[in-house]
């Protein structure tokens, strides 16, 4: 065996590209998934969305932005208290690889879940509700980088130190519900309050949802974006790393507690 | 001989409870080292501990001469985990269980095929190796489990009660494969409470008690240790289960239990106790079907030395003498 950082590092890529993979085939088509992370955005885009006036890609941008929060944040939560539970999460940690390759590994599962519901949706969007992208690049950076972000979140709550999925569902759950409503997806920001606007800014959401709308609609459409795109791209980037830190936190805190 | 791992003062809080209290033990190279212990004695816990899997409240750990808190890569590279539930991943094929872990372990990639095609074939799975696992029987399940802790030639196999609910044949096939691993120059860790087991694999045993090391010596030295809990065990006819009263009332006899369609007589002194024995069943006209001494198997050491007692039968007019030991029999 190679010895080396360089060697190393392959080799942590690799272990979190395979912890990825398998993920993928054992995960994906389970019914948490499916119900959590696939239905769950376009059911409630549709609750909230019918019998609305809205452009067809103004609806894009909003279920686009949907499908990466909900599909991405959905993953964590439910993989990771299902492995603790089943005791396959032992096999993982005693492997020879960091925790934050581990962390990568599990973050890449929510997110290409993310990704793909999202190509789904813009399917949706392009094809049966006819609209258009004004810029594809901006689309592609902001749906990998949303995804990203939201599946670090997530794994936040898949990081409770529990064996069991529905301990952490429910905070988790409660966590994504609370943000969709302060962050501009239904109403929004030009529309909000000082306050709720402030409020708006504290969530990633917000950014991911301002992204959507630059990409989709680009500029002086009816619902136009407010903030500068390098902005948006940089506070999901920084919020996707941030948003590890808890959960490597959390890993060492349940290496202490047992779970 | 060197050790491949050596424990010093590890200790193991959860909350206010001490789980792990201050215990240090060394196991050699290449040899099957027994972990005993009831349950919640803190066995599992001190596995966990040695695989990293929790974080010790104190003392050391070092495997293969690295220091487990400071330097875990390279023993986590050369260790192999069995727990005790078959975490096998119940969606993938057998082979594809295998491929996970393989992939895992960095075994490279020209080796993986030929390493998974051995392991099936030696576990009778290869006829299985595209059937998912959620379809395998228990034994099948531990059989995978194992095949995946050791795709990577691991130089030290922790093993957590590898046989409990198996089938005898299934049973007896994982207790060769830790032979032949070992003899191969595999360090075995064996976490169990299958006392038998430790007796006829391990190399030496350690006895834990309330999270601290009662003894540690291998199984032979041990029952020497122990020479006091001998016994006589014999069976009469006819009608030999209703004298068990009578026979815990010879003297030197400090418990009767009862094991099957035999009485056995625990004494410090069998060659004493043997007379006796033959007189009460002239005396009753019974035959005595057979008639052996017995000297202290590990069962008894270790029920000797976790002052463990899982129902006895004794005399009236014995129970006020100290209680060894006893299991199994009721009246």
């Amino acid at each position: 065996m190679k010895d080396g950082w360089l060697q190393r590092l392959r080799d942590e890529l690799a272990q979190a590209w395979t912890v990825t993979v398998k993920d993928m085939k054992v995960y994906y088509l389970k019914p948490g998934m499916i119900m959590f992370g696939f239905m769950m955005p376009f059911f409630m885009f549709f609750s909230f969305s019918v019998k609305r006036e809205m452009a067809a890609a103004q609806g894009t941008a909003r279920l686009l932005a949907l499908t990466t929060f909900f599909t991405a944040a959905a993953a964590g939560p439910f993989i990771i208290p299902t492995e603790r539970r089943l005791g396959t999460y032992d096999r993982l940690m005693a492997a020879p690889m960091s925790l934050l390759t581990l962390l990568l590994g599990k973050t890449a599962v929510g997110a290409l879940f993310a990704i793909g519901t999202s190509a789904f949706a813009l399917l949706v969007g392009v094809v049966a509700f006819g609209a258009s992208i004004a810029q594809p690049g901006l689309l592609i950076a902001g749906i990998f980088l949303s995804a990203f972000s939201f599946s670090a979140l997530g794994l936040i709550f898949g990081s409770i130190p529990t064996h069991n999925p529905g301990d952490v569902q429910m905070p988790s759950t409660l966590l994504r519900w609370g943000l969709l409503f302060i962050s501009g997806v239904f109403v929004p920001l030009a529309e909000m309050g000082a306050v709720a606007r402030a409020l708006a800014y504290l969530s990633p959401l917000t950014y991911a949802q301002d992204l959507m709308n630059h990409a989709v609609l680009g500029r002086g459409a009816m619902t136009a974006p407010l903030l500068n795109p390098w902005l948006d791209i940089g506070v999901l980037l920084v919020s996707g790393v941030l948003f590890l830190l808890p959960s490597i936190k959390m890993h060492q805190r349940s290496r202490k507690l047992g779970y | 001989m060197n050790n491949a791992i050596k424990v010093q003062n590890l200790t193991k809080y959860y909350g206010d409870f001490l789980a792990v209290d201050h215990i240090n033990f060394e196991v050699r190279q290449g040899e099957v080292f027994g972990f005993l212990g009831p349950n919640g004695a803190g066995k599992t816990t001190t596995q966990r501990m040695l695989t990293t899997l929790l974080e010790p409240t104190e003392g050391s750990i070092v495997i293969h001469g690295h220091d487990l808190a400071r330097d875990a890569y390279p023993v986590k590279r050369r260790m192999g985990l069995v727990p005790e539930e078959s975490n096998v991943y119940t969606e993938l094929t057998a082979w594809d269980n295998l491929m996970f872990t393989a992939k895992l372990y960095r075994v490279p990639r020209s080796e993986r095929a030929a390493q998974a095609r051995e392991l099936l074939e030696t576990f009778g799975l290869w006829e299985k190796r595209n059937v998912k696992a959620q379809d395998f029987s228990k034994g099948m399940r531990r059989r995978l489990s194992i095949a995946m802790a050791i795709i990577h030639q691991p130089a030290l196999l922790f093993l957590d009660e590898p046989t409990p609910g198996l089938d005898a044949q299934s049973a007896r096939a994982i207790r060769d494969l830790i032979r032949q691993l070992n003899a191969e120059g595999t360090t075995i860790f064996l976490t169990t409470h299958q006392i038998e087991e430790a007796n006829q694999l391990c190399d030496r045993v350690a006895i834990i008690n309330h999270g601290q090391i009662a003894a540690i010596d291998t199984p032979e030295r041990l029952k020497q240790a122990f020479q006091r809990v001998q016994s006589v065990e014999v069976a009469l006819e006819p009608d030999g289960q209703a004298h068990g009263e009578p026979l815990s009332a010879l003297a030197g006899v400090t418990t009767a239990v009862k094991m099957g369609d035999k009485w056995r007589l625990y004494t410090q002194d069998p060659s004493a106790l043997l007379p006796q024995v033959m007189d009460y069943a002239r005396s009753h006209e019974l035959r005595v079907v057979s008639l052996s001494t017995l000297g202290p198997s590990l069962e008894d050491v270790f029920l000797e030395i976790t002052g463990q007692q899982v129902g006895t039968v004794r005399h009236e007019a014995e129970r006020s003498k100290p209680r060894r030991r006893g299991m199994g029999g009721r009246r």
